[in-house]
Parts: C-alpha cells; structure tokens; sequence
C-alpha cells in the first residue's frame, strides 16, 4: 500500500500548488475542509474500525468463501449486490468493510457488485433523493440500475476466472 | 440560542440581563448521532458480543486491537486522502458545476452531466439540491440521471477513499466497468422514459 500513499500524497501535492497559484486563499481553505471532513467523521471511522476488527477476529473465511466467494456464482453475485444496497454510510465505512470481506475471500465479481451497488443505488441516499426529485424520478432510476451492479459483477468473475 | 449550559458557572459568566436567559427555556441538547452512527454501533456492539461468546474476554479484546492496527495502517492514506478531497471541494465550485449545466440538451447534455457529476465534491446533501434546482430550471431527464449515476459512479472526490481503502486493483477494475454507465443509463433513460419528465417536475414543485 506504500505506492497509493505516494500517488494520493503526489496528487495532493499536485492540487496544493494548484490552489496556491490561485493566491485566493484556496489552499488554507482545501486543507481545512479537508481537516473538517475528517473530524466530522472521525467517530464514523473508528466505529468501522472496530467493526473491521471484529470481523477479522471472528475468522469469517469459510462463512464469506461459501455465499460471496470466487465460486459463488450468480448466487454470490446477487447477494453482493443487495448487500452493496444496504450498507449504510459513506465511502469511509463502507470500503474497509468490504476491503475485509475480499481479504476474507470475496470473489473479485461479488466484490465488485457490492461496490458498484453501494455506490450507485444506495438505499441511505434514496432518502435524500425523493424529497428534491419525487419517486417517479427514484424508481425510474433504480429499475434501470438494478441491472449494473450484476453485470459488473459478471464481469469481474470472468476476468479473474 | 446557547443561554443555558448544564453547567451553572457558564450562566453566572454571561453579560447578559438576568430576564433574558431566565425567560428562555433551552431545551437539553444530546450530543447529535445520525442514524447510520448508531446502526454501526449497533452492529459493532453484536460483533463484539459474538466474539467474546466464542472466545471470552481474549477474543474480544482481539477484534478491538485488530480494529486499532488496521486503523493505524491506513492513517497515512487517509490524512492523504481528506486532503484530496478538501482540494476538489475547493478548487470545484457547484457555480461552476451549474453554469456548465444550464442550458445543455440531448446527447451533448448528457455527456456535460456525466462530467459535471464526476466533477462535483460532497455527499447527497449537496447534489440532490443541485438535481433539485436543475430539474426545476428545465433539465431533460436523461441529463438528470447521468448527472446523479455520473455523480455516483465517476465521482472523483470519493476515488482517494476508495483507492486508500480498497486498494488499486479493486478501485481501477470497478472504474473501468461501469465507465459506460452513466451516459448510457442517461440515454436509456432519456429515450425510455423522457416524457414523464413533465410529470415529475410537477410533482416535485
């Protein structure tokens, strides 16, 4: 993981000067959005943590090999992606807990439909959707997109074989 | 108004007159926990009593330092990782976000939502308010949903999580696969259900 330190450090330097340049004041300004964020989920993060740690200690390889491992299937497939559905909160929980689940021995199609369904058809954000936008424009977009979550699926479990 | 503290010595120091914060009655503030904090505690609290049913106090304290170490690992990446995101918030403004978008139809528009959506910093809070205002401003629907599956799927304010917590390999893999989709979804949904368009904007309003 040293080399994804290096490139996120690279790029944050990259738009740090960036801001800079800018000589408005963007660059205190990133940093303490930045520092804002990570103090308003600062209890999120150590509450997934502990929950990474649980689920690590409880030795859930044979438990997550069966229903989402590489020989799951379809099966595995559709179960990742109405897990992906409901996981609640933000990228910050949701992706240790799942980066757990692949290190416990997810197959890389259920791993990618948990992703690709959290991320696009999360029913957490559905609540802030139908007020601004109504349930026709809800269902609508979630009939189409219940599709993609088990295509990339699909697709992950032929590409690693 | 913040008159009355739980503690006493914070009323006695406040310059203000006397019938001021006796008048006014505060309600007792908790500390503020969303629903999704308290789920996670939940489900943190039923793990831990799991563990310590299979495995005692050992156990238990197992999972917990296990947490602590993984944490500790991915602190460098996560510090690295805010700061990305504090930058596009602020090197990205929803004015610009907005100006690009208004305005632009058909195939053209869904392609402009695509990018805008990938271009806009924040959580929901922030981009359905601005679908909100678009689609009240006139906006097609297949520039609705590109904007939204755009948004959530190319997102470049949400890709230093990804690629510090699940890694490289997992992060191009899924960005690679569901490139398509947002302008794709868009189009589908533009020329499938483009003519409900009239009905949402009026439910909505």
């Amino acid at each position: 993981m040293t080399e994804s330190t290096l490139i996120l450090f690279a790029l944050a330097g990259i738009g740090l000067i960036i801001a800079w340049r800018r000589g408005d004041g963007s660059a205190r300004r990133s940093t303490e959005a930045g520092w804002s964020t990570f103090k308003r989920t600062l209890p999120l993060l150590i509450v997934a943590f502990i929950i990474v740690g649980y689920v690590n200690a409880l030795e859930p390889q044979a438990f997550v090999r069966t229903w989402i491992g590489p020989d799951s299937g379809l099966r595995g497939i559709l179960i990742g992606s109405i897990a992906g559905i409901l996981l609640p909160g933000g990228p910050y929980v949701v992706f240790p807990l799942i980066a757990t689940l692949y290190s416990s021995g997810a197959g890389m199609g259920p791993t990618l439909s948990m992703i690709t369904s959290w991320a696009a058809l999360a029913l957490l954000s559905v609540s802030f959707e139908l007020p601004f936008l109504g349930w026709r424009f809800t269902l609508i977009r979630f009939g189409l997109g219940l599709i993609v979550p088990v295509l990339v699926g699909a697709g992950g479990m032929l590409l690693s074989g | 108004m913040k008159l009355l503290n739980e503690h006493p010595s914070n009323t006695a120091s406040l310059d203000l007159p006397c019938s001021t914060s006796a008048l006014t009655i505060v309600p007792m503030r908790l500390p503020k926990i969303d629903r999704t904090t308290l789920l996670l505690v939940i489900v943190a609290l039923f793990l831990a009593g799991v563990a310590w049913v299979r495995g005692g106090n050992a156990l238990a304290l197992k999972g917990l330092e296990i947490g602590a170490r993984t944490l500790l690992s991915v602190t460098p990446l996560l510090v690295a990782a805010f700061l990305v995101a504090g930058l596009t918030q602020v090197l990205i403004s929803k004015q610009m976000v907005e100006r690009w978008l208004s305005a632009s139809s058909g195939l053209r528009g869904i392609l402009l939502a695509c990018v805008a959506g990938a271009l806009i910093p924040g959580g929901p809070y922030v981009y359905y308010p601005i679908a909100g205002s678009l689609l009240s401003s006139g906006a097609g629907l297949g520039v609705l949903i590109a904007f939204i599956t755009a948004k959530n799927l190319w997102s470049i304010s949400r890709l230093p999580y990804e690629f510090a917590l699940l890694g490289p390999t997992l992060t191009i893999t899924r960005f690679c696969f569901t490139f398509v989709i947002p302008p794709l979804l868009g189009l589908a949904a533009e020329l499938l259900f483009g003519r409900y368009i009239e009905n949402i904007r009026a439910a909505v309003q």
